[in-house]
């Protein structure tokens, strides 16, 4: 057998195998297990720490292109907040699609529960353009920075903004993050005025936002989809409501737990093909005598 | 049964996917058309967004209903400054345009310049100021943390030349530095393989399975 042919394996049927172990799961998830980690941990710690009315600030600071990561956890730490009754101030700080992405969140969660009051227990104030500009300006006011909320709505005469003024009134910013907004919220926002910051980010990013957590200067790190399935696994071992909502076969499809199952697989394989790369380099550099 | 315009999004969303994926076999047409089509589509709504989200609550609604009530007519400052960076399209009064950006950067180097001593280069130094003879597996990792840190520094020290000791040390700081590359080249490919997992869960559960009643 020539075993440079091997090494020379045409890269489409590389793809099409990754797609087929990529497409077993998400036609009949298995249900590998997850467990939670230290940095995933603290933030739901920290939610759990909090009253009921306290206010919490979610900047969805992430496009449709982190959509699968992001999604799932952002649905879960939603229902976090809901259940234990914690104010949510939605904002979006990334220019394209972070506000769609938190409507279409809030669309998909807030269905769940009957008595939530638009204004009261949660608001979204839309997109804010300037990056750090508005970041910064909402330690004097958040509402002179967002006069209206994203549908053009007054927001000086929600109840739920007459509460929260500045960033003295929240007690945690979760930037759901792609690329580096995760980042200013930390080495602007937590280091300027003292605001505990958790990122949940795209795993990309997961690594540099490690050395913050460690430093102290975030709270949690939920690093992509590993990070949403563990939040939600956290939710799943608290609470007999997550774990009737996680068991619907529709909410199952978005969960992050089953993207786990592919992300296993598709380890797998890659692992196989740089194993089976390795051995037919070192095999055919035998046969060459070199 | 969807309604008719969610199921008309679905199959625009399909069919354009599976234009990008059509890149992995070779580049085509299909690819060329929906790469385009989401270059344009992204600057539109950039556009609009930033229009309807920025400019109309805190430029032209404070001007257009309360003029002079908290000195809103202030804001025709950083308004002037905006239509000045359209300037250089102009080339008889394009350096206007300057005085705009030299405000744009001269704000942002003032806050980066804060954001980024005291939000990052202070805390991440302190970070590296830790116990190592305390003793168990906090010191160890602690001691791998401070060679780490003092090794990299090293590697990109270019005034001496890398012999001897210091060729030693910065050797150990390429160590460092490749086991973070593969860290982050892990954590890239998985983030990759969520991408990948995103567009086929949709095509299977909201595309394929309805159009089959499952």
């Amino acid at each position: 057998m020539n075993l440079k042919k091997l090494l020379y394996i045409d890269r489409r049927i590389i793809y099409l195998v990754v797609a087929i172990g990529a497409l077993i799961p998400i036609i009949r998830p298995i249900g590998l297990p997850v467990v939670p980690t230290e940095p995933v941990i603290g933030l739901f710690d920290k939610l759990q720490s909090l009253s009921p009315g306290d206010a919490v600030i979610i900047s969805y600071d992430y496009g449709p292109s982190s959509e699968p990561e992001l999604n799932p956890m952002s649905a879960a730490i939603l229902r976090h907040c809901f259940h234990r009754d914690i104010r949510v101030i939605i904002m979006a700080i990334f220019p394209l699609g972070g506000v769609n992405m938190a409507i279409r969140q809030l669309e998909r969660v807030t269905g769940e529960f009957e008595d939530l009051e638009y204004g009261t227990d949660f608001v979204n104030l839309g997109y804010k353009d300037g990056g750090q500009a508005p970041m910064k300006a909402m330690a004097v006011s958040i509402r002179e920075v967002f006069p209206n909320d994203v549908d053009g709505n007054d927001t000086a005469s929600m109840p739920i903004m007459s509460k929260v003024q500045n960033y003295d009134d929240v007690k945690v910013v979760i930037s759901l993050a792609t690329g580096i907004i995760g980042e200013w919220w930390a080495d602007l926002v937590n280091a300027q005025f003292d605001v505990p910051v958790a990122v949940g980010c795209t795993a990309v990013s997961a690594p540099k936002y490690y050395a913050f957590l460690r430093s102290n200067q975030m709270i949690a790190v939920l690093g992509g989809l590993r990070g949403a399935s563990e939040y939600e696994e956290l939710l799943r071992r608290n609470f007999e409501w997550a774990r009737e909502v996680y068991s619907d076969p529709d909410e199952m499809k978005q969960s992050a737990t089953t993207g786990m199952d592919v992300q296993s697989i598709i380890h797998v394989i890659i692992i196989a093909f740089i194993i089976f790369g390795n051995v037919m380099y070192f095999a055919t550099g035998k046969e060459k005598g070199r | 049964m969807q309604p008719l315009g969610l199921s008309i999004g679905v199959w625009v969303n399909a069919l354009l996917t599976l234009c990008i994926l059509s890149f992995l076999y070779k580049d085509n047409p299909f690819f060329r058309f929906a790469e385009s089509l989401f270059a344009g589509m992204s600057l539109g709504y950039y556009i609009g967004i930033v229009t309807v989200q920025t400019l109309q609550p805190n430029l032209i609604q404070p001007l257009s209903e309360t003029f002079f009530g908290n000195y809103n007519y202030l804001l025709l400052i950083p308004m002037a400054l905006g239509i000045m960076l359209y300037f250089r399209y102009i080339p008889r009064i394009s350096w206007l345009a300057r005085i705009a950006l030299a405000v744009y950067i001269g704000y942002y180097v003032g806050v980066l310049m804060m954001q980024k001593i005291h939000g990052q280069v202070l805390p991440q130094t302190r970070d590296t100021i830790m116990p190592v003879t305390t003793g168990g597996i906090g010191a160890l990792w602690n001691l791998v943390v401070i060679i780490g840190v003092f090794s990299v520094l090293v590697y990109f020290y270019f005034s001496v030349e890398h012999k001897g000791v210091v060729g030693k040390v910065s050797r150990v700081g390429i160590w460092f530095l490749m086991v973070s590359f593969g860290a982050s080249f892990g954590y890239t490919i998985m983030a990759r393989i969520s991408l990948l997992m995103g567009r086929f869960s949709f095509l299977v559960n909201n595309w394929i399975r309805p159009m089959f009643g499952s």
